[in-house]
């Protein structure tokens, strides 16, 4: 491939206690493109997209064998401050989980916690810029001061987007971003999700095939914690080179 | 298919009668524990009421030269010192035409309380003109003439059992018949320490003394508490230790609080030499009765925010101390001000813990620092109680009402606050 590769794995085990949930996988994930994980659930594509910001430091029997490398860093090496990282690879949830707080603190949290605007004019462009990016400020241009749970599922899960473009992460991770909202808001997302790909490197995962093949150029299948195949989307829709993939695709496992 | 719904609607009868029979348990509890209130309530206000009104008799006051300043220098010293007791006396004594002998003179100067002369004294020494004239004044009366005038059903017992003679008791219709009797409001009870007189007690001076331990136990044990409740619920890791910690913590809530009083008489008054009987003390052990319950409920709260929250803080890479204070903590200050309040209301009605640190002594002095001695309202209340003198019940009753209702206002104010950061968001 002749993109730029931005992550790759190497060897990854994840065990939550003495259970395996991810087994040796090698996966490479290219820069400025869109890449799903799709598989049945619990196969372990959601704990894989929170090992890449380390998010699953937070719990405590989760351990982590072999190397994530970003950027030529592998970032479980000690002099990696997983904080760092975090402010370079965002994550959107499962869940809209807006602060209980206005539309602008919302955004305006994490510019402020980093000291990313020197001012509060800086802070106020900041904030409307990563809600326009997150084609929300059209919408809620006369209420960015209201609270950001009075929003809908779809604007919430967009004010989740512009809350993390808003400290300009590199890699922005989609741990299913679209499965709490109905297929209208769905689809501005898939919109959005296309747009953001011009900036950063997006890793979504999802339980919808059609999503992964509306937005994606690479996908991954995961499949009883182990990584089965991986290639360009329209291939792996199209001729998929495993059995398993072939009978997932089609509805035979799942 | 019909069989199906036919066996359905027979189980519906027993599940139906089933849910009415809780409700009916449940309308029963509420309404047992409604007449308990009302009881209480019916019985300490009824009784209460009585000593926020004290009884006062005019008496025309000759101010005589000859007992007062019988060498007519008008010293202030000599003043002072002068036999007022004798003043009153012999005043009172005019409203009685008839003869009276030494001993009666004795049972009708028992008529006006004690603190009366000293009052007069005061007076005289700041108006000296009245010396040699007359003055209408009202006296407070003594606590047993107070009581038979607030219970009129005491004077058709028989002599032995009344608290006054059949002679006193004519004497006090008669001057209630020239109108010379009132009832006013107990400025003493208001505004006064304890007593060993009834009528010149007050509950002033506990109340005060419960502020300054409360307050003590606030500033001690929230921050302490609150801290303590999120280092081991968000920072700490979890391993036997802080599990340890934690069952430790869970027992101490339900430790008997004389131990901790036992605790405080141990460290504070034999080691560190603490004042006995000071708010200090007293607000520092209650602080340590009071911890357990607010970790547990900082807790407890922390740990119903939705980990979302802290999630999406973390995800935006915030540290684990900003997820918490910028926004688990806020979402958690209600439950914690819930289980502050729980807290206080508990360390104002203790009275145990006090006693052992001495909190229970007969102090006649408002406290006007954390130093000083003092009681509790609960210690004050146990005290009267335990005192012989009639005039003390409704003293009881009433302390009673005032720590309720210095309970209803501070949690009145907590609650004001925790609806303050209950967003409805």
């Amino acid at each position: 491939m002749a993109e730029k590769i931005k992550i790759s794995t190497k060897k990854v085990n994840v065990f939550y206690g003495d259970k395996k949930a991810l087994e040796n996988i090698n996966l490479e994930i290219p820069e400025k493109k869109v890449t799903s994980l799709i598989g049945p659930s619990g196969c372990g594509k959601s704990t894989f997209i929170r090992c890449l910001n380390r998010m699953n430091d937070t719990i405590d029997i989760c351990r982590i064998e072999g190397k994530i490398i970003i950027d030529n860093e592998d970032i479980y090496s000690k002099e990696i401050d997983p904080v760092l990282l975090r402010a370079k690879v965002g994550m959107v949830f499962q869940k809209p989980n807006p602060f209980p707080k206005s539309i602008f603190e919302n955004v305006a949290y994490g510019p402020r916690i980093h000291g990313l605007a020197k001012s509060d004019d800086e802070l106020d462009e900041l904030v409307t810029q990563s809600l326009v990016k997150a084609g929300l400020f059209q919408e809620i241009k006369d209420r960015i001061h209201e609270p950001g749970t009075s929003l809908s599922g779809g604007q919430q899960q967009r004010l989740c987007i512009a809350r993390t473009i808003a400290i300009s992460p590199q890699i922005i991770l989609m741990d299913e971003p679209c499965s709490a909202l109905d297929p209208i808001a769905t689809a501005v997302i898939e919109e959005l999700i296309d747009e953001l790909a011009k900036n950063f490197t997006i890793v979504i995962v999802t339980h919808s095939m059609q999503q992964a093949a509306r937005v994606s150029q690479q996908t991954a299948f995961f499949h009883m914690g182990n990584l089965i195949e991986v290639g360009r989307t329209d291939q792996i829709f199209s001729t998929p080179s495993q059995k398993k993939t072939q009978d997932y695709i089609t509805g035979k496992i799942g | 298919m019909t069989n199906n719904l036919d066996r359905v609607e027979l189980s519906l009868v027993g599940r139906k009668r089933s849910e009415r029979l809780f409700k009916f348990y449940g309308f029963l509890g509420i309404l047992i524990a409604f007449l308990f209130l009302i009881t209480i309530l019916y019985s300490v206000i009824s009784q209460g009421q009585k000593a926020f009104f004290t009884t006062f008799i005019k008496v025309n006051i000759f101010f005589d030269s000859e007992i007062i300043d019988p060498q007519n220098q008008r010293n202030d010293e000599d003043i002072r010192y002068a036999n007022f007791n004798k003043i009153i006396t012999e005043s009172l004594k005019k409203k009685f035409p008839e003869n009276l002998n030494k001993n009666d003179s004795k049972e009708l100067s028992s008529f006006i309380s004690s603190s009366e002369a000293d009052y007069l004294s005061g007076f005289v020494v700041k108006n000296k003109d009245y010396i040699g004239k007359y003055k209408n004044m009202w006296l407070l009366a003594s606590s047993k003439i107070d009581v038979i005038v607030k219970n009129p059903e005491m004077e058709d017992l028989d002599e032995e059992d009344r608290l006054i003679s059949d002679k006193q008791l004519g004497w006090l219709n008669q001057i209630r018949l020239n109108k010379e009797l009132k009832k006013e409001l107990n400025k003493n009870f208001f505004t006064k320490a304890d007593s060993t007189e009834p009528e010149q007690a007050g509950i002033w001076g506990s109340l005060v003394g419960s502020f300054l331990t409360l307050l003590i136990t606030l500033v001690l044990s929230f921050p302490v508490a609150v801290a303590a409740g999120v280092f081991l619920e968000e920072l700490a890791p979890k391993n036997k230790f802080t599990e340890f910690l934690e069952v430790n913590i869970n027992n101490l809530a339900a430790v008997p609080s004389i131990i901790y009083g036992l605790l405080g008489l141990a460290i504070f008054l034999n080691i560190m030499h603490l004042p006995r009987s000071a708010p200090i003390v007293g607000g520092m052990v209650l602080a340590l009765m009071t911890l357990p319950t607010i970790i547990i409920a900082t807790r407890s709260s922390l740990k119903s925010v939705p980990p979302s929250i802290r999630e999406a803080a973390i995800g935006l890479g915030a540290t684990r101390f900003q997820s918490v204070v910028d926004h688990v903590l806020p979402l958690a200050i209600p439950g914690i001000m819930t289980g502050t309040i729980i807290g206080m209301s508990r360390a104002l009605g203790e009275s145990a813990p006090l006693l052992m640190i001495g909190m229970v002594a007969f102090i006649v002095d408002v406290p006007t620092t954390f130093l000083d001695s003092s009681t509790a309202l609960p210690v004050q209340i146990y005290l009267w109680k335990s005192t012989a003198a009639r005039g003390f019940v409704e003293l009881t009753a009433a302390g009673v009402i005032v720590l309720l209702v210095f309970l209803i206002l501070m949690n009145g104010l907590a609650v004001f606050i925790r609806q303050k950061f209950e967003k409805k968001w």
